[in-house]
């Protein structure tokens, strides 16, 4: 087997966080996240190698750079100018037989863990350096024709007006060659949120967790009122279980990439939408993930009906708390001087019974 | 809960046919509106049932421990340690059965004028606690010896010679009296010593359940006991000793024999036969004494026998365990895991304060918690086990020369007398002896106990609401908050349910006492000796539980209780052996019958009533 550098396609678990330089650092991230335990969809990073071969070997690259050396003082009109040539040029090229095989080959055995033909995925830009939404991220792809078509769209992506002035500002050259990440798509049955402390008051001892049926912006956005679990983070046993009204829940439309809402049958309303066992399971992994980066962590994940537990918990997002970690900490007990001082106030203060 | 209250204490009907029933209970346990200062404070108390510790209605002779407890956790909190906002605990009686309720001091300068005296008295006992306790479970082993000693026999035709010889100058006759004070007085006393730690063992607890709740507001109660559960708890030993005595039988070539259906006597016989058998019976007897004294029951009452009364319980106990011992199933407590477990627990707990004040109390609370532990799980052991297993044995030879004289027609109807009517039973019976003559007894007592029993009857068959009279504010009173779990949630369930409709009625909702959730088919049990009908898998429905059903919780899926708080038995056997459990319904055991489908939530406190049989 090639080295890393030599590879068109590489696993998400075979790359690491160092990786970036092969594959972006979207993609990379998501091979180190594996790497800690962090489950994530599964899919593969088609390497920015693959992108600087197909823009060699199909001499995309040459035309581009004798195009350039013709048109001039560089203006608005001139970027877009060359803009359109270089997407033109991608999109209509073939992808050499060698690296479309690889990248085939991996969306094949993605089908084959999914249980279906033609499974949707994403295909999603991973720069070597941030470049934040400059580039183009398509979801729910499915086929292989279409797989390959949109590959191409996304490398091309790098060429839009906005990518290319942002990395002239940066001092950067025109040809900029990326990784593009193959996730499955997650076939959410749930969606949800996972704080690693409880959002109401800041309590580091549980783990919170909302869940609704469908994808996450039914949650995200606040259309429904989700199930909601606080878990002791540290025995995982529940604290208190809500059960949300879940009227509605956002799903892809057939065969399309937007989002639509249906309703939820009455009885999948009146029970929990997650299992005891999954619930465990994200408690497992949040605390994976606040124990990974040191801290506390707001998460989106997805239960994927295509896979079984426990490979069917998927982390899709994760970012740093950010309310309760900026505040500055206060004892929440009062000061006493010895243990007999407490007792005393706890027999003096007592149970109140009424609110 | 504003607006909301029981019915008054002193509108609770009598039932029909048990006119009178007053005279087998003392005079000052019932509420009466006689002096208007003492009704009107009856009426403006919340007092509730204590079916914790007692799920039937009180025999007149068992109503010791409750008049015992009565003088003693008062006297502790009110006189002893000078709790400074919570006086005593006060009883009543209805039909039968007991209602409490916990005193306080609504004065907040005679509070302020206490505390000095419970920052001296108490804090000498927290800081001496454990050279106290050892000192404590001498005194209580001496007390059970004398005790042991105690006996009562038929009155002798003619006094011995010796009387004479060695000039003793008294009789026999006067010895059975004094014995009989002697008896009642060394109960009483061990309920004396019972509440010489317990009611600052709650205090600390209490307080380091409401201070971790600060830093962490709503830990689990489980997680709390984790922290500070013991090791070596004495509670666990007669069933640790019964897997012992399994191991070895398995070691000795015993297990086939032992899966004969033969009962005790039948093994122990076929174990005569052999040396090694005899080795085994040797091994036994040391066991029994004093682990065999663990009640059936929990104590309270005379017909809670212990393993030593009907050996046919142990027996079946160690065949239980020697059939999973050979299924290569683990018995017993896993006490290296629990230990582990309890250190983690901790020490991750302790990661996650963020301040150092919060950590000091942190650190103090699990101290006294840590320290007072060890007391709250074992003094059951010593006081309502062993003590009270030997305790009703002795009153049974009264009943025996009762019976034998024509008092009463039978041993156990010794219990329908109150303590001081067997005491001038005894005098009757004493005095008749002396005088040559025939005693009024044997006329006067089987037709007073056959009309008890009718009424007794009558008062098992009804439902006793779970509380009368008026909700505080506060609750100060620390036995009430941990033992019986009395908090705004509890009493309003309570205050929900009282009444008609029941049948309605599909959830309850009581107090987390194990985490887990668990559906299963109902069993609703009274009593101990109900246990052979439970079937596995079934979730246990009763009144209360102890550790002594030790052998039906290796059997169930999870249980559920009327009476109970976080620290009841039920609640920490069931933690121990890992069972979904709920405490302090209220009236699960009326609810819900034998074979309903029902779901416990041991986390959220919820009982569900799935399917009706």
């Amino acid at each position: 087997m090639p080295g890393k550098e030599t590879r068109y396609t590489l696993w998400y678990e075979e790359t690491d966080g160092q990786d970036f330089n092969f594959v972006g650092k979207k993609n990379a991230n998501l091979g180190e996240m594996i790497k800690a335990g962090i489950r994530v969809s599964p899919g593969f990073s088609i390497t920015i190698y693959a992108n600087d071969t197909f823009i060699t070997d199909t001499g995309i690259k040459g035309k581009i750079e004798a195009y350039l050396a013709d048109l001039g003082p560089v203006t608005y009109e001139t970027t877009k100018r060359a803009s359109e040539y270089a997407i033109g040029l991608i999109e209509a090229a073939s992808i050499p037989t060698a690296i479309e095989e690889e990248i085939l080959s991996g969306y094949r055995r993605l089908c084959e863990l999914s249980g279906t033909v033609d499974v949707p995925v994403a295909v999603r830009s991973s720069g070597a350096i941030s470049m934040p939404g400059q580039m183009e991220t398509y979801l729910n792809i499915r086929g292989e024709r279409d797989l390959i078509d949109y590959v191409k769209r996304c490398w091309s992506s790098a060429y839009n007006v906005e990518a290319i002035m942002y990395r002239a500002n940066k001092g950067m050259g025109f040809l900029f060659n990326i990784g593009v990440g193959i996730p499955k798509m997650v076939n959410s049955r749930v969606s949800g949120i996972i704080f690693t402390i409880n959002p109401l008051n800041g309590d580091p001892s549980k783990i919170s967790i909302d869940a609704s049926y469908g994808l996450g912006e039914a949650v995200v956005s606040g259309l429904v009122t989700p199930d909601t679990f606080l878990v002791d983070k540290i025995t995982f046993d529940p604290v208190k279980t809500t059960m949300g009204s879940k009227e509605v829940q956002c799903v892809y439309r057939e065969n399309g990439s937007d989002i639509i809402q249906v309703d939820v049958p009455g009885e999948m309303r009146q029970r929990l939408c997650v299992s005891a066992e999954e619930v465990g399971e994200l408690c497992r992994l949040g605390k994976l993930i606040e124990d990974y980066y040191g801290k506390a962590y707001d998460i989106e994940f997805g239960i994927d009906a295509d896979l079984s537990f426990p490979n069917n918990i998927i982390i899709l997002q994760v970012r740093p708390e950010s309310v309760w970690s900026k505040k500055e900490v206060t004892a929440r007990t009062e000061k006493r001087k010895d243990p007999m001082e407490r007792i005393l106030g706890q027999l003096l203060t007592g149970v109140k019974l009424k609110q | 809960m504003a607006g909301t209250t029981f019915m008054d204490p002193h509108d609770v009907p009598v039932i029909a046919g048990t006119q009178g029933w007053e005279r087998m209970y003392p005079y000052q346990y019932q509420f009466s509106k006689e002096d208007p200062e003492r009704g009107a404070f009856e009426s403006s108390q919340i007092w509730y049932y204590d079916g914790l510790h007692y799920p039937e209605p009180h025999y007149p002779f068992d109503l010791i421990w409750d008049e015992a407890w009565s003088l003693a956790l008062s006297q502790y909190n009110t006189r002893h340690f000078i709790i400074p906002p919570a006086l005593g605990i006060d009883h009543r009686i209805v039909n039968g059965y007991v209602y409490i309720t916990p005193v306080g001091i609504p004065d907040q300068e005679v509070v302020a004028k206490r505390v000095p005296h419970f920052l001296e008295r108490a804090g000498y006992y927290y800081q001496n606690w454990d050279k106290l306790y050892e000192n404590w479970k001498k005194k209580v082993t001496a007390l059970i010896a004398e005790l042991d000693a105690l006996e009562f026999g038929e009155l002798p035709e003619m006094e011995d010679i010796s009387v004479v010889t060695e000039g003793v100058g008294k009789g026999r006759g006067f010895d059975m009296l004094k014995r009989y004070d002697d008896l009642i007085n060394m109960g009483l006393l061990n309920w004396q010593y019972h509440f010489e730690f317990l009611n600052l063992g709650y205090a600390a607890y209490v307080t380091f359940i409401n201070t971790t709740n600060q830093i962490f507001p709503g830990i689990p109660i489980s997680t709390l006991t984790k922290m500070v559960s013991g090791i070596d708890v004495v509670m666990y030993k007669p069933d640790s000793e019964l897997i012992r005595l399994a191991r070895l039988a398995i070691k000795e070539g015993f297990e086939e024999l032992f899966m004969r259906p033969l009962n005790a006597a039948g093994l122990m016989a076929e174990l005569e036969k052999s040396p090694a058998g005899k080795d085994w019976l040797s091994e036994m007897e040391r066991a029994r004494y004093p682990w065999f004294y663990i009640s059936t029951g929990t104590g309270w009452y005379h017909h809670h026998i212990s393993w030593n009364d009907n050996l046919d319980i142990p027996f079946d106990a160690i065949r239980m365990h020697i059939r999973s011992i050979k299924e290569g199933k683990e018995v017993g407590r896993p006490t290296e895991k629990l230990v582990k477990e309890r250190d983690r627990i901790v020490e991750e707990y302790r990661k996650l304060i963020k301040t150092d004040d919060d950590r000091e109390a942190f650190e103090q609370c699990l101290a006294v918690a840590r320290t007072v532990f060890p007391y709250v799980e074992d003094h059951l052991f010593y006081i309502e086990h062993w003590f009270h297993s030997i305790f009703w044995n002795k009153v049974r030879q009264i009943g025996r020369i009762l019976q034998n004289s024509g008092f009463i027609e039978d041993v156990e109807d010794i219990w329908y007398l109150k303590r001081d009517e067997i005491k001038q039973a005894l005098w009757d019976y004493c005095t008749a002896w002396a005088t040559g003559v025939k005693p009024r007894g044997p006329s006067y007592w089987p037709k007073e106990i056959t009309w008890r029993k009718e009424v007794y009857k009558k008062f098992r068959d009804w439902a006793p609401p779970p509380a009368l009279g008026v909700p505080p504010d506060v609750v100060t009173e620390p036995f009430t908050i941990v033992l019986w779990g009395v908090t705004t949630d509890v009493l309003s369930e309570w205050l929900k349910g009282g009444g008609d409709g029941e049948g309605e009625q599909t959830e309850l909702k009581g107090s987390p006492g194990s985490s887990g959730v668990v559906e299963g088919r109902a069993r609703v049990l009274r009593n101990v000796s109900e246990l052979s009908d439970l079937k596995e898998g079934e979730i246990l429905v009763a009144t209360t539980t102890s550790p002594s059903w030790a052998p039906a919780f290796v059997k169930i899926a999870g249980a559920v209780t009327d009476v109970g708080g976080p620290m009841c038995h039920a609640a920490i056997v069931c933690r121990e052996y890992g069972l979904p459990t709920v405490v302090g319904t209220g009236k699960a055991t009326h609810l819900i019958k034998t074979g309903d489908l029902i779901r416990i939530d041991g986390d959220s406190g919820v009982v569900t009533i799935l399917e009706r049989i």
